[in-house]
């Protein structure tokens, strides 16, 4: 045998188990790391029910969904109104920028209000800014608030963080520091008073 | 590859900010080892992957495991619960924990056959006794991982083998009692002793990790032993570490693979050696199972320990079984260090090793008078290895000794 065949077949046979080895190393990671991701029973539990004629009129419940809290606001006629006329206010009131500020329920008829009933907002609660619970100032003008909120607010949330404000369908508002509207939750009716989120 | 990746630039800021090349070529690539080492001599490297696997599997387990004795529903607890969940609900959670189990007891498999290799070739003699003392604390060390580890998932086992353990210390005159209640934080094994005996099964591997570098590190001031036994002078009974002993130890690990493997995939109870059926019920302190012996890494020495039929004597020559192989060193004076050369040595060696397993077996079994009797004569005959040979090389007329290989 000469001395460059036994080279080469040296070097393929060095490639091969080394090529193989290093399969088998990356593979081993795939569980280690597979394991971090959520357990079977965090799954399981990735559904939240929650029975919304519970809520008052003009009230506001903070539930929790996949451990983030959830708005459900039981919006009255007159907060309803709230929602239509300062569209020139909005930075997204088709709520079309990203995906997670739209559903597949959303259609042209209830777009604006953001929800299935319109009367029943179900929501994300998280500000889109760096992850806060938006203040609850569901009422129009400063009447309520005082000059915490700027004298044309059309009602909504104010976050005590850093001042990002979204109207009372979770839409964000000019001049805030949030990017997007709240997001948009992927929920549906088990009944006429129950909603299934998740 | 390493020579390619020692070529570049950043490997050369590296180095003269470190003197990483140097290291790297005295300690591994032009690290000069015997050549005629056997495949005894693999165990070394197994060993080091398998605290690898372990550390490794232990870091994900804790990510989910929780050691607390509180109640759930039933007489279950959240750390018996936190297992069963990582078994049933967590990715790939099944294999990581039988990773861990089955790695436990073949590390104890392999560090096993090391000591025995060092056994029975004499790599415990004159240079390298500071080499064999680090390694009986690295086994110290490893034993007493092993028995925290076992306690964590709060199974009937788990609690009785700690009762059980902890009931050693309190046979010691005066401090005893203390000892016991140090060890427990309570009066009996409960919910502080699962907390810090949790703490201490972190902590336990990585001291291995530390003391491990000293063990390698103290090897490569003294260098390997080899088969014969003997000095080796020239540069021509010597090859460089890597590549010979790399392909070699990477062979080795390919076969230790295929074997953990085979356990871990379909054998992880290992007919109850490795994961005992009675650790799957909750730990309850009013009833004893039938039944309750160590994990068979530690049932040599609890043979030892029902050898004797007075407590504190039990508990002393248990805890003298594994001191007296600190003193192993000094014990056996024979300036030949092969057992290849000494014929008297070595069959007390082999007998030794068959007297190791025996114990074993007791300690698994449950007790029969006749199975005592076997296991007081193998636990005299484990003492008496150790002081006949302070006598052995008086007699024993050893075979010549080559020159070199």
């Amino acid at each position: 045998m000469t001395e460059e065949t036994n080279d080469s077949r040296r070097n393929f046979l060095y490639l091969a188990a080394g090529g193989l080895g290093g399969v088998a190393a990356a593979a081993t990671i795939v569980p280690f790391i597979g394991s971090m991701f959520p357990a079977a029973d965090t799954l399981a539990a990735s559904q939240t029910e929650f029975d919304v004629t519970t809520v008052g009129p003009g009230q506001q419940v903070v539930i929790l969904w996949q451990g983030t809290p959830v708005f459900v606001v039981n919006r009255t006629p007159n907060l309803l109104k709230e929602v239509l006329g300062h569209d020139q206010m909005l930075k997204d009131k088709d709520s079309k920028a990203i995906p997670e500020v739209s559903q597949p329920w959303m259609n042209d008829k209830n777009r604006a209000y953001r929800s299935i009933k319109p009367e029943y907002l179900v929501s994300s609660a998280v500000c889109t800014h760096l992850g806060c619970i938006p203040g609850f100032k569901p009422t129009a003008g400063r009447k309520d608030w005082g000059d915490s909120v700027p004298a044309d607010w059309p009602g909504g949330w104010h976050c005590p963080c850093h001042g990002s404000k979204y109207d009372i369908s979770g839409r964000v508002i000019n001049g805030s520091p949030a990017p997007f509207n709240l997001h948009a939750l992927p929920y549906k009716y088990k009944n006429d008073s129950v909603v299934v989120i998740g | 590859m390493l020579n390619t990746i020692m070529k570049t630039k950043l490997f050369a800021w590296v180095d003269r900010r470190t003197g990483a090349e140097a290291i790297i070529k005295s300690q591994l690539t032009e690290y000069p080892a015997p050549k005629n080492l056997n495949y005894m001599w693999n165990f070394g490297s197994l060993a080091l992957l398998v605290l690898i696997l372990q550390i490794l599997s232990g870091i994900f387990l804790t990510m989910y495991y929780k050691p607390s004795a509180e109640f759930t529903y039933g007489s279950y607890t959240v750390a018996f619960d936190s297992v069963e969940r990582i078994m049933r609900d967590v990715n790939f959670g099944w294999l990581i924990r039988y990773m861990h189990v089955v790695g436990a007891s073949l590390f104890f498999a392999v560090v096993y056959m090391h000591i025995g290799r060092g056994l029975y070739y004499g790599s415990y003699k004159e240079p390298r006794e500071l080499l064999w003392i680090i390694g009986v604390i690295i086994l110290l060390i490893m034993q007493g991982a092993a028995f925290f580890g076992y306690l964590l998932p709060w199974g009937q086992m788990s609690f009785w083998g700690a009762t059980v353990i902890t009931n050693l210390f309190g046979a010691l005159p005066v401090i005893g009692e203390y000892l016991q209640q140090l060890l427990r934080g309570g009066f009996s094994v409960g919910d502080p002793t699962l907390n810090r005996f949790f703490s201490l099964h972190y902590l336990f591997p990585l001291l291995l990790v530390a003391i491990v570098g000293g063990h390698i590190h103290a090897l490569h001031v003294v260098h390997s032993n080899n088969p014969e036994g003997i000095d080796l002078t020239k540069d021509d009974e010597k090859i460089m570490f890597h590549p010979y002993y790399t392909v070699k130890d990477a062979f080795g690990v390919a076969v230790f693979l295929l074997i953990y493997c085979y356990f871990v995939f379909f054998n992880p109870h290992a007919w109850g050696l490795f994961l005992e059926v009675d650790n799957y019920v909750p730990a309850n302190r009013l009833s004893t199972p039938a039944h309750i012996a160590p994990v068979w890494y530690l049932t040599p020495w609890y043979t030892i320990l029902r050898s004797f039929p007075d407590k504190l004597m039990g508990v002393v020559a248990m805890g003298g079984s594994l001191a007296i192989l600190f003193a192993l060193p000094f014990l056996d004076r024979s300036k030949v260090r092969s057992a290849r050369y000494r014929p008297v040595f070595k069959q007390m060696v082999i007998l030794f090793f068959i007297d190791v397993i025996i114990l074993g077996y007791i300690g698994h079994s449950p007790v029969s008078p006749m199975l005592k009797l076997i296991g007081q004569f193998a636990t005299a005959y484990y003492f008496a290895f150790f002081f006949l040979l302070l006598v052995v090389p008086k007699f024993e007329k050893t075979k010549p000794v080559p020159e070199g290989i």
